[in-house]
C-alpha cells in the first residue's frame, strides 16, 4: 500500500516534467493534453481519501508554482485598472474537488469497470477548466463565454480523456509490481475463476 | 465519515489555507526552487526538441535552408554594417547630449535568447527563454522580436526567465495609434476567437477616427516599455456611448516564436 502511494506521488511528479514538453494543438482549437490533471484523476480513483488529498495538495501546489504570474504593473497613474492575478493555491482546492468527484465512481472501479472512470476523467477535466475559467472571470470581472472557449475546453477534455486508458494501464502495472490490489472485487472474481 | 478521512481533510484544509496565504515574495521563492529543481529536465528536454526539429527541418528542406542561409548571411552582414553605423550615431548623439548638458542618455542594448518552453496551461500566455540574471536581465524588462513587442519579463532565474506575452490579458501596454492623437491601453483578450490572437486597445475617445491598417505603437508612458515599439495594426473599431475600442492584430507571430531579444535597459 505504502509503496503504491509513494509511486503514485512520483508518477504525479514525473507528469509535471513531461507536461513541460506537451504543446498546444493549434489545429485542434488550441487544445492540449493536461497530463498532470489526468494522472491525478486516474490515481485519485485508485487510492483512499487521505492519499487523494495528499496528491491534490502536491498537484495543485506545483501547478500554481509553475503557472503563477506576478502582480507587478507599471506606473499606476497610467495603468489605472490593472488586471488581477489569481491567488496562489486555488488549484489545490480545484484538484481536491475533482478528486472527490472521481472517488464517486470508486465502487464501480473496484468491480473492475474502469471504463466509467475513463469517461468521468474527461468530464472532470472539462469541469476543472470551466471552474478555472469562471474563477478568472469572477476575479477579473466581465463574463465572456463564447463558442470558442467552450470548444477549446471540450477538445482539451476529449483529447486528455483519450489518454486515460494508458494511465490506468500504467497504474495497474505499478499496483501489480507493488503487490497492491487497486480493484479488489475484480481480483476476487479472477481468483474464483482460477479455483474453478 | 471515517476518523482517518476527517483528520486527512482537516490537515488538507490547513495546508491549503497555508498555501493560499503565501505572500508574492514567498511564492517567487517557491517558484525559483521549483524551476531550479526541474531545470536539468527542461534543459535536456529543450535540447532534444531543438535537435529533433533541426534534424527534421534539415532533411525536409536542406536545399531551401541552404538558400535561406545564404540570404540570411547577406542580410546579417548588411545589418552589422547598419548596427555599427547606428552605434557611431548613438555615441555621437550621447556626446552631443552631454555637450548640451542633457542628462538622459539613450541606451538600447539587447541580449538575444531562445524560446525553450511554452506555457503548458490553457489560460495564461507565457514562454520561457534561455537567458536570465547572468545575462543582465531583470524583472519587467521588455522583450522584442524583429517584428515588434513580444512582452515583458515576469519571472527570473539565473539562466532562464519567463516572458508574459503581449497576448495575455494581464500584459497591459500604453499605446498610441500612428497618424492620430488617440492613446489607450492595449492588452490581450481572455478569449482568442479561432485561435488567432487579437489584442484590444481600450479607452480611446468616443469619436476616434481610426482606420483598419493603422499601426499601433508604444507611447513610452508607464515606466516599462520604450516608446515607438510596433505592437500591431488596427483591424476594426467598436464604439459605445462612452468610448471606443479597437481590435488589433499583433505584429508578432506568436505561434512561430523562436528567437527574442531582451532590452537591457530599465529606462523607457
Amino acid at each position: 500500500m505504502i509503496r503504491y502511494t509513494i509511486t503514485t506521488v512520483l508518477l504525479v511528479l514525473a507528469s509535471f516534467v513531461v507536461q513541460q514538453f506537451i504543446p498546444a494543438f493549434t489545429g485542434f482549437h488550441q487544445s492540449r493534453i493536461l497530463l498532470v490533471q489526468l494522472v491525478f484523476l486516474c490515481s485519485a480513483v485508485t487510492v483512499g481519501s487521505p492519499t487523494m488529498l495528499l496528491l491534490a495538495f502536491i498537484s495543485g501546489f506545483l501547478w500554481d508554482t509553475q503557472s503563477y504570474i506576478g502582480t507587478l504593473n507599471g506606473d499606476p497613474q497610467i495603468y489605472t485598472q490593472p488586471v488581477e492575478s489569481l491567488r496562489f493555491g486555488y488549484s489545490i482546492l480545484l484538484f481536491a474537488a475533482m478528486g472527490y468527484l472521481m472517488q464517486g465512481v470508486q465502487p464501480l472501479f473496484h468491480q473492475g469497470k474502469w471504463q466509467f472512470s475513463v469517461v468521468l476523467s474527461g468530464i472532470a477535466i472539462f469541469l476543472y477548466l470551466m471552474a478555472e475559467y469562471l474563477i478568472i472571470c469572477f476575479v477579473r470581472g466581465g463574463m465572456m463565454m463564447d463558442r470558442f472557449i467552450v470548444i477549446q475546453m471540450a477538445c482539451t477534455a476529449l483529447l486528455t480523456m483519450l489518454f486515460s486508458p494508458i494511465v490506468f494501464w500504467i497504474l495497474f502495472r505499478i499496483a501489480a509490481l507493488c503487490r497492491h490490489s487497486i480493484n479488489p472485487a475484480a481480483a476476487k472474481k479472477k481468483n474464483r475463476r482460477r479455483r474453478r | 465519515m471515517k476518523p482517518l478521512n476527517l483528520i486527512a481533510l482537516l490537515l488538507f484544509l490547513g495546508a491549503a489555507t497555508w498555501a493560499l496565504t503565501r505572500s508574492e515574495s514567498a511564492v517567487r521563492d517557491i517558484q525559483s526552487k521549483y524551476f531550479a529543481a526541474i531545470s536539468p529536465f527542461l534543459k535536456s528536454g529543450s535540447e532534444l526538441e531543438t535537435h529533433a526539429r533541426a534534424f527534421l527541418e534539415e532533411t525536409n528542406h536542406s536545399k531551401a535552408l541552404e538558400t535561406e542561409l545564404e540570404a540570411m548571411r547577406g542580410e546579417m552582414g548588411r545589418l552589422r554594417l547598419i548596427e555599427s553605423r547606428y552605434r557611431d550615431l548613438e555615441t555621437e548623439n550621447n556626446q552631443m547630449r552631454r555637450a548640451l548638458a542633457f542628462k538622459k542618455l539613450t541606451r538600447f542594448d539587447v541580449v538575444g535568447a531562445q524560446v525553450i518552453r511554452r506555457q503548458p496551461t490553457t489560460w495564461w500566455q507565457t514562454v520561457e527563454i534561455d537567458a536570465g540574471e547572468k545575462s543582465g536581465i531583470a524583472l519587467q524588462y521588455v522583450v522584442l522580436s524583429n517584428e515588434g513587442l513580444v512582452g515583458k519579463i515576469d519571472r527570473i532565474d539565473k539562466d532562464r526567465s519567463s516572458v508574459l506575452l503581449l497576448t495575455d490579458e494581464k500584459c497591459l501596454v500604453s499605446a498610441k495609434v500612428e497618424g492620430s492623437r488617440e492613446v489607450g491601453i492595449l492588452s490581450g483578450q481572455r478569449s482568442q476567437a479561432d485561435g488567432e490572437p487579437r489584442l484590444r486597445l481600450k479607452y480611446l475617445s468616443k469619436d476616434a477616427q481610426l482606420k483598419a491598417g493603422q499601426r499601433v505603437l508604444t507611447t513610452g508612458l508607464g515606466g516599462i516599455f520604450q516608446p515607438n515599439i510596433v505592437l500591431g495594426t488596427i483591424e476594426s473599431v467598436e464604439s459605445d456611448a462612452l468610448n471606443s475600442e479597437a481590435i488589433v492584430r499583433p505584429a508578432v507571430d506568436f505561434a512561430d516564436l523562436s528567437t527574442v531579444f531582451v532590452v537591457l535597459s530599465g529606462d523607457p
